[in-house]
């Protein structure tokens, strides 16, 4: 009962395009999607909304990140605002104890998530299901609990001042959409190659790839390493936005946040988590003046969505399109 | 088809216009726009928050019905920080950007405060601290940020000196994990080390959100200090007294319990300690036998007929706070901020509490008004009002000893 | 033993009896549906609201508002499981093999939902629920304690002590067991095993509810109140054994203990982390705990 993920790819000898797979035509609406983005600057100046898409962009980023672990690798980890924490703290802490610049506490950050990320997958590769959830679960609130207590090295809850890098807002929005296209590629090219493949084998019947020659150790604990890396780096990127890091950043809401993008977006889809974090961000900012009913909302879509519609939003979008083709 | 494409069409351009209202701003009759930075929802204290805003509101109606600032009306944007310092970040900025206003005040917990300032001074809008006590606050030297509130140094200063004046030997404070706790804590250890050194001191953080502090306080049976000091807010520093009281550790004949938070002044105080909360001895910014100005009797009668609720300190401080903002607008005959906080810097108004003058020492008393006024007094009844309870120190005096009332075990 | 280690000791094992109400269920749900519930500690919250306001709101009387709470959480058990675990075994989600994985987001789902509607409907103030006695300070050998606690205590002992029994010799209490062991085997004996489901679902929100509800003078109900108290729960569980009631029983008390000593004697802050450090342990060394069945295991 695998899910397919498309048709395999067929190489041409003579070069020619090869077949368009379901996670080509997902790349390509999220490109659109993203040059949408790209093009609100034009209309839209005010730095406040401007604010409120880049941290949109923060969180596209740790869904996409998600994403790949859980939608695409069937890992369910409860970790990953945790990672992103992880990166903001170490750009953080090199910067206000040792003075390193801001754009190699950045590439320090993804190292050190990626790290830890991959021990991380190392330690829980043959857990499972709530086992694995837990067990993320209890790591992510250790994490927290360490930062928020160490309070002679994070300044604990009162956050740790973080310098600047930019100066100017658009400058922020241009940089994190640059990161966010720039992931998306590399997920892409990932999960497009014979990688994709192994990490949806994995996801659909852990046994079944073993057996048909999938060296799932490598790929699990791969995955779990990247998508650490992502979370991290995007973690870092925010740290020197808002020049502050505090524990907040780990806390289980966060990752509730990221899940409830993924799942509503479209989990094992490439576009529908990017195009939902924007959306659920700035609807849940919108909403907050008015009523603040946005969460329970969303809360609510979750468990619907999960029930009803595993596809997400995008799996919808997807299906209204098939039947106005066919009308 | 093309019917609906046009409806379509007006949909669409409706709703951009819509989107596009915000941006278009309010040109209208020109209000005061005051930022106001509170908490409203927890893990900060919302009961803070709650007091701030009426505070605020009292003195918003007072400028306004008195025809507001040279004719333009006060208009307060409240954002909610839940007390925590990125969202004060966003808060303040949000306010800044969107909002447009001449001045941020209401900020009422310090770790919030000194992320909120961080984008004052960025952006060179008037932050008015209203109830930030952190040293750090003032250390940073911000010439935007000013403080007509208490400060943890006031405190420590105070708790020593009653420490001084009990003639206790052993001290024991519970602070909160914040810097407000542990910042708290400090101070009083400086000001103990310098006018009672011979006074063993030491505290104990602990975690705000925590539920439960017997493994903190049942080691302290066997050998209670002689004073506690609460430096905690609630709801932790209910279970914490709670618990204490239980343990029968203080209050008590043989330790005295000290609050160098407030408490008394919470609406749900009574309720959350009953017992626990009789003979516990309180550094008060306020109390009703204070010796007050005409505008502190003022804004606390206003208070009371809005809200049914005796007055407490952060009310006044609150109202202090946009007092001197519209002071400041009125003298400097504008809203540019940089005109507001060169104005401010020349203050010499007297407010709620007394005259407030900001001095302008480096350090801790950066900005500060240094003579907050405040008392010592003693809870003796549950379920007393602030107002009945026994002043025994009044602000400059030493403690009244013959007024002290301890329980018999 | 010095006096202050009696004290610690009574205190853990008072705190492990409370944990122990919350575990229960969270443990005979695992061995039933062989999955872990995230939204239990809305169970707990469920009910400190529930005794809360009943008493404070609507005037109840305390020793009618515990058993409502009971009810309460009971009630949102049952609407959980019919309409969100019932797919889990009916086979009809789009998840094909990935059960577990849609309980756990679906689970985790319905946490946020319940903590978010709480939180706008009744509001995010701490409520205090009323003690069942007001008398603060009881003598009980060298140790002090609330009176309203060391209440509590005893009744979370009748209630854990009838829960075990009727787990272990009523007829439903067998159905559960079968049904836990064999599932298809116990279908295919005349069980009801939908029945069976609904039940454990059931007894594991009014329990927790009940936990919320007698806890709820100390640990004032508030929207995310259960959170800890389900991380607690986790960690019994998983120490005890999924599925093993015995096991979970011990695991909570010893937990209870252990947080009590390593508090004073290692590390105040971190006294939260004990717990998580060993959940981990365990699932990466010894997920089937102490007791309980094999973990699902690759």
């Amino acid at each position: 009962m695998a899910s397919s993920s498309g048709t395999l790819p067929v190489a041409n000898p003579s070069g020619a395009q090869l077949s368009t797979t379901k996670t080509t035509v997902e790349f390509r609406a999220a490109l659109v999607a993203m040059s949408v983005v790209a093009l609100i600057p034009l209309g839209v100046g005010n730095a406040y909304w401007l604010g409120v898409l880049i941290v949109s962009m923060y969180f596209a980023i740790l869904a996409g990140a998600w994403n790949l672990l859980a939608g695409y690798t069937g890992q369910f980890s409860l970790a990953p605002a945790t990672f992103a924490m992880i990166g903001a703290y170490t750009t953080g802490l090199l910067n206000y104890y040792f003075g390193i610049p801001p754009l190699l506490g950045i590439v320090a950050a993804v190292v050190v998530s990626g790290l830890i990320g991959l021990l991380l997958g190392r330690a829980v590769l043959r857990l499972v299901g709530p086992y694995l959830a837990l067990t993320t679960l209890s790591f992510a609130e250790i994490m927290r609990l360490v930062a928020s207590n160490s309070i002679d090295i994070t300044r604990g809850d009162l956050g740790l001042g973080v310098a600047g890098l930019l100066n100017s807002r658009i400058g922020w929005y241009y940089l994190f959409l640059g990161a966010l296209v720039g992931l998306l590629i590399l997920f892409y090219l990932l999960l497009r190659s014979k990688a994709g493949l192994f990490l949806q084998a994995i996801r659909d019947d852990e046994v079944a790839a073993r057996r048909a020659g999938v060296n799932v150790v490598f790929w699990k604990t791969a995955a779990f390493a990247i998508s650490a890396a992502a979370s991290g780096f995007a973690g870092a990127l925010y740290a020197h936005f808002a020049e502050l890091a505090t524990p907040e950043l780990g806390l289980i809401g966060q990752t509730g946040l990221i899940v409830s993008m993924t799942v509503i977006g479209g989990m094992g889809t490439l576009a529908g988590p990017l195009v939902a974090a924007f959306l659920v961000y700035v609807l849940s900012e919108w909403l907050r003046d008015i009523g603040g009913y946005q969460l329970v909302v969303f809360a609510a879509l979750v468990v619907i969505f999960a029930r009803f519609f595993r596809e997400g939003l995008w799996g919808l979008a997807k299906a209204a399109v098939q039947r106005w083709r066919r009308a | 088809m093309a019917g609906s494409l046009r409806l379509d069409m007006l949909g669409v351009a409706l709703t951009v216009a819509a989107a596009l209202l915000p941006v278009a701003g309010a040109r209208a009759a020109d209000p005061i726009k005051v930022g106001v930075t509170i908490t409203q929802s927890p893990p900060g204290s919302v009961v803070q928050g709650t007091q701030v805003k009426d505070g605020l509101e009292v003195a918003t109606k007072i400028i306004n019905d008195a025809g507001g600032v040279d004719g333009s009306k006060i208009e307060l944007v409240i954002e909610d920080t839940q007390g925590l310092p990125e969202k004060a970040r966003a808060a303040v900025e949000k306010l800044i950007t969107r909002d447009k206003v001449v001045a941020i005040t209401g900020e009422h917990q310090s770790s919030a405060a000194l992320a909120g300032i961080e984008v004052a001074h960025r952006y060179k809008i008037p932050y008015i601290n209203t109830n930030g006590w952190s040293d750090a606050i003032r250390e940073k030297g911000y010439p935007e940020v000013f403080n007509p509130g208490n400060y943890n140094s006031r405190v420590g200063g105070a708790a020593a000196a009653t420490m001084k004046e009990l003639g206790v030997k052993r001290v024991l404070s519970f602070a909160e994990n914040t810097d407000y706790g542990i910042g708290l804590a400090k101070a009083i250890g400086e000001s103990l080390k310098k006018i009672a050194p011979d006074i063993q001191y030491k505290y104990v953080t602990l975690d705000r959100a925590s539920k439960d502090f017997l493994p903190a306080i049942l080691p302290l049976r066997a050998n209670p200090p002689d004073a506690i000091i609460n430096l905690m807010l609630p709801p932790a520093a209910y279970i914490m007294m709670n618990q204490v009281y239980e343990q029968g550790v203080a209050p008590s004949a043989k330790t005295w319990l000290y609050d160098g938070s407030g408490l008394a002044d919470y609406p749900d105080f009574w309720q959350n300690v009953k017992e626990a909360g009789k003979g516990m001895l309180v550094f008060g910014l306020y109390h009703p036998k204070m010796a007050q100005p005409p505008l502190g009797k003022q804004v606390g009668d206003a208070y009371t007929a809005k809200t049914k609720n005796e007055p407490n300190r952060l009310l006044f401080q609150a109202a202090d706070s946009l007092f001197l903002i519209a002071d400041a607008v009125k003298r400097a005959k504008s809203t540019d901020a940089e005109a507001i906080i060169k104005a401010l810097g020349e203050t010499k108004y007297t407010g709620t509490r007394g005259e407030i003058i900001f001095s302008k020492e480096k350090g801790y008393a950066f900005n500060q008004w240094l003579d907050v006024p405040y008392v010592t007094f003693q809870l003796t009844e549950v379920n007393q009002k602030v107002g009945d309870a026994v002043l025994v120190s009044q602000p400059g005096q030493p403690l009244d000893k013959a007024k002290l009332w301890a329980p018999a075990k | 033993m010095s006096g202050i280690d009696v004290d610690l000791a009574v205190n853990g094992l008072i705190t492990g009896l409370f944990y122990a109400l919350m575990a229960i269920g969270l443990s005979l749900i695992f061995g039933i549906l062989k999955i872990v519930n995230f939204a239990h500690g809305e169970f707990y919250m469920v009910g400190a609201y529930a005794y809360t306001l009943t008493a404070l709101a609507l005037g109840v009387p305390v020793w009618v508002a515990l058993p409502l709470a009971f009810v309460a959480g009971a009630l949102l058990g049952w609407v959980t499981e019919r309409t969100l675990m019932r797919p889990l075994y009916a086979g009809y989600t789009s998840w094909g093999l990935m059960r577990d994985e849609y309980a756990v987001i679906v689970t985790f789902g319905l946490s946020l939902f319940l903590i978010n509607l709480v939180d706008k409907l009744i509001g995010p103030y701490a409520y205090r629920g009323p003690p069942l006695v007001e008398t603060s300070r009881v003598v009980l050998g060298p140790v002090l304690i609330s009176g309203h606690r060391l209440l509590a205590a005893g009744i979370a002992i009748a209630v854990i002590a009838f829960t075990a029994a009727l787990i272990k010799w009523s007829f439903w209490g067998q159905q559960i067991r079968a049904v836990s062991q064999n599932r298809l085997g116990a279908s295919l004996a005349g069980i009801d095993t939908a029945k069976a489901s609904a039940i454990v679902f059931m007894l594991s929100g009014g329990l927790a509810a009940f936990a919320g509800a007698l806890l709820s003078p100390v640990i004032n109900a508030s929207p995310d109140v259960g959170i800890f108290p389900a991380i607690k729960s986790y960690i019994i569980v998983v120490l005890g054994g999924m599925g093993s009631v015995p096991g979970a029983i011990v695991a909570s008390l010893a937990l209870g203990v252990i947080e009590s000593f390593g508090a004073v004697y290692l590390s105040y802050q971190y006294r939260d982390g004990f717990g998580l450090v060993l959940l981990m342990l365990f699932l990466l060394f010894r997920p089937q705990g102490l007791f309980g069945e094999k973990g699902r295991e690759v």
